[in-house]
């Protein structure tokens, strides 16, 4: 195993007085360090309670639970709570205290001076996207829902804990914002590499924000815990399968960026050169269409042979549109842009706009039955997910 | 240079305007009135022809002291109904004491519900007549408005912050004194304002085992049929309520947590 085990769970229960059947039963799982581990499951099902149990928020009951090899229950609960980053989904933002300060609590118990403590303030808010100099002094009903969560994940991250829980953090968000701070939060781990326990009860989320995925039953009794790709792919039951609910098959697209599949190349043709050469390359090529480009290679419009014939002076305006992508896009955008356009195959383009490739129907369907366990067997822990931040890089090959 | 000054633009939107502006203008009318009636009773007064009873009974020396024992009473009171109920608040929503507070409040009831004057009598069978009789009576009789507003007030503080501040590694007691408490001070005060005015009330029967205060004119106006005696009293203890309940209303103002609205 390539990485350090962050966080052991052995056996762990919790049994509540005048319950017969525990919450928690003999719960074992191992989470590596640096990764997104997602609790997944209908309420109730004890996913909280466990999360709570690693920061002895609620007390096990048996079993032990080991953080970077340390017993939890070997240390103060309150000085242990200071070392783990813990995000809820009301925000628990202190209305009666500036954002400064809130940001700032956990520093401060730490033993901090003032001017420490403020210094790192300013700088966690820089880091989640709020201006320190007008965020710090407002009060929390000063801002919008989702700056104060911003807030919340800042204070958590204030004294730079390895480990972080978060239960259901964005689930009071509406969707859009919480798309927007679901791919922030990503973002910042990409640099962060925080060992992460997320609790959510929505399927979607726990695909988009886990490096693996524990779906748990009753009891917290793991049904499955694995990459959210194998997930869908291969569902453990059918009670895993009916909570993944309909199109598993178009989730898999979400987790899946234009850049990591091939792409196919099609003939270019630059408008102001003649006409005639050009035909003669789309016949050469023998597909269907060609793409215009301008002089920089950006994609203009989708020709064929019959277009060509119909106006051979000049190709001004002739042809279909152009969908675009680019290579960080999941292949869902791909499809759609697929979709959109007649020819069945969305143009990927660099940064600047320019041509980089294309990817068809034929080749999604490839991947989709291309399962990611026949890719790699037998790798549990798959390398850093290909992030929002992973710069696209274009082989010599591929252009 | 644009920027900067945007920045404090806004900052100065955001600052409410001084709080010393909107006490005074929430706060003015109260003095001014309990101030025009108290001139009025002594224009009143100083006009009348007053009988030897009259005036012995209505002076200067004589009033301040029956002013003071009042005061004396009823802030004692207020003193030790904060300590005990404000404290036994507190106790009574800890996790592990919560299941008692029904039985306290039942008890505390049981104090506010006999009637005053009762109370005062039974008290004075067991512990004889004078000021500290007077005070148990007064406290047994005022601890409800505060301990129920103490029990609601930190009650009524979101649980979620309890335990965000528990789970950000705060010990129970910083959670109480950093946010439980300043967050339920409006209701707690509200209360203690309630109990503040009670008291002042029912220390007027303090006369009738002898500890004195405002009371004492109003038995000696009623005796004596002497109504100078009688409306002086009245009046009295009518302005010490209100200017106490007027000064709670201050501080609570002063004390209310920012961001609350």
């Amino acid at each position: 195993m390539s990485r350090d085990v962050m966080i052991d769970l052995q056996q762990v229960s919790k049994f509540y007085r005048g319950q017969k059947a525990p919450v928690v039963e003999n719960m074992s799982m191992t989470i590596q360090q640096g990764e997104i581990v997602v609790f997944v499951g209908p309420s109730g099902c004890g996913k909280t309670t466990t999360m709570k149990m690693i920061n002895r928020l609620i007390e096990p009951s048996s079993g032990r639970i080991l953080i970077d090899g340390t017993d939890v229950t070997a240390l103060d609960g309150n000085d242990l709570r200071r070392q783990i980053g813990y995000v809820i989904q009301q925000v628990g933002l202190f209305p009666h205290m500036s954002v400064a300060t809130n940001v700032g609590l956990v520093p401060k118990m730490l033993g901090w001076d003032r001017k420490r403590v403020e210094a790192r303030a300013d700088e966690l808010l820089h880091l989640v996207g709020l201006e320190p100099a007008i965020y710090r002094n407002r009060l929390p009903r000063q801002l919008s829902g989702g700056q104060q969560q911003r807030v919340g994940v800042a204070r958590a991250l204030a004294a730079d804990p390895p480990v972080m829980l978060m239960d259901e953090p964005f689930g009071a968000t509406d969707p859009m914002t919480r798309d927007r701070l679901q791919n922030e939060f990503l973002r910042l781990q990409e640099q962060l590499r925080k060992t992460i326990v997320f609790v959510t009860h929505d399927f979607d989320e726990a695909i988009k924000m886990g490096t693996r995925i524990a779906v748990l039953g009753e009891r917290s009794k793991i049904r499955q815990f694995d990459t959210p790709e194998s997930l869908l792919a291969n569902p453990a039951d059918s009670t895993v399968a009916q909570f993944i609910g309909r199109g598993a098959r178009l989730k898999q697209l979400d987790l899946r960026r234009v850049d990591e599949i091939t792409w196919e190349d099609v003939p270019l043709i630059q408008p102001d050169k003649a006409a005639n050469g050009a035909k003669r390359r789309l016949e050469q090529a023998e597909g269907s269409s060609a793409l215009t480009v301008d002089a920089d290679n950006r994609p203009l419009r989708w020709v064929n042979a019959h277009d060509l014939a119909a106006d051979a002076g000049t190709l001004d305006g002739a042809g279909q549109t152009v969908t675009t992508v680019e290579p960080q896009a999941t292949l869902r955008d791909a499809l759609d842009a697929m979709l959109a356009s007649r020819d069945g195959a969305a143009v990927v383009v660099d940064e600047q706009g320019r041509y980089a490739g294309t990817v068809t129907l034929d080749g999604l369907m490839q991947v989709i039955h291309h399962t990611p366990e026949q890719e790699e067997p037998g790798a549990e822990v798959p390398g850093p997910r290909a992030g929002v931040a992973r710069t696209a890089e274009l082989t010599p090959e591929q252009r | 240079m644009s920027s900067a000054t945007q920045i404090r633009a806004e900052e100065t939107v955001l600052t409410p305007p001084s709080r010393w502006r909107g006490l005074l203008r929430r706060h003015a009318t109260m003095p001014a009135i309990l101030a025009v009636v108290l001139l009025g009773v002594y224009l009143w007064i100083s006009t009348t022809d007053l009988d030897d009873i009259e005036q012995r009974a209505l002076e200067a020396d004589k009033l301040l002291r029956a002013v003071g024992e009042h005061v004396t009473l009823t802030v004692l009171t207020t003193v030790l109904v904060v300590a005990i109920a404000g404290g036994g608040g507190i106790l009574l929503t800890r996790p592990s004491m919560r299941w008692l507070a029904p039985f306290a409040t039942g008890l505390a009831n049981i104090g506010q519900a006999t009637p005053a004057i009762g109370l005062l009598v039974l008290l004075s069978i067991f512990l004889g007549i004078g000021f500290s009789t007077t005070l148990i009576c007064l406290v047994a009789y005022s601890v409800l408005p505060v301990l129920q507003n103490t029990i609601v007030g930190i009650n009524q503080v979101d649980r979620h912050l309890v335990e965000a501040g528990r789970g950000i590694g705060m010990s129970p007691l910083a959670v109480l004194l950093r946010i439980e408490l300043p967050l339920a001070v409006p209701v707690i005060l509200a209360g203690v304002r309630t109990a503040l005015v009670l008291a002042v009330g029912v220390a007027t029967l303090a006369t009738f085992i002898n500890a004195g205060g405002l009371g004492s004119l109003i038995v000696t106006g009623i005796k004596l049929q002497r109504e100078t005696i009688l409306v002086t009293g009245a009046v009295l203890t009518a302005t010490l309520a209100l200017t106490l309940d007027w000064l709670g209303g201050v501080i609570s103002d002063l004390l209310r947590p920012r961001g609350l609205d």
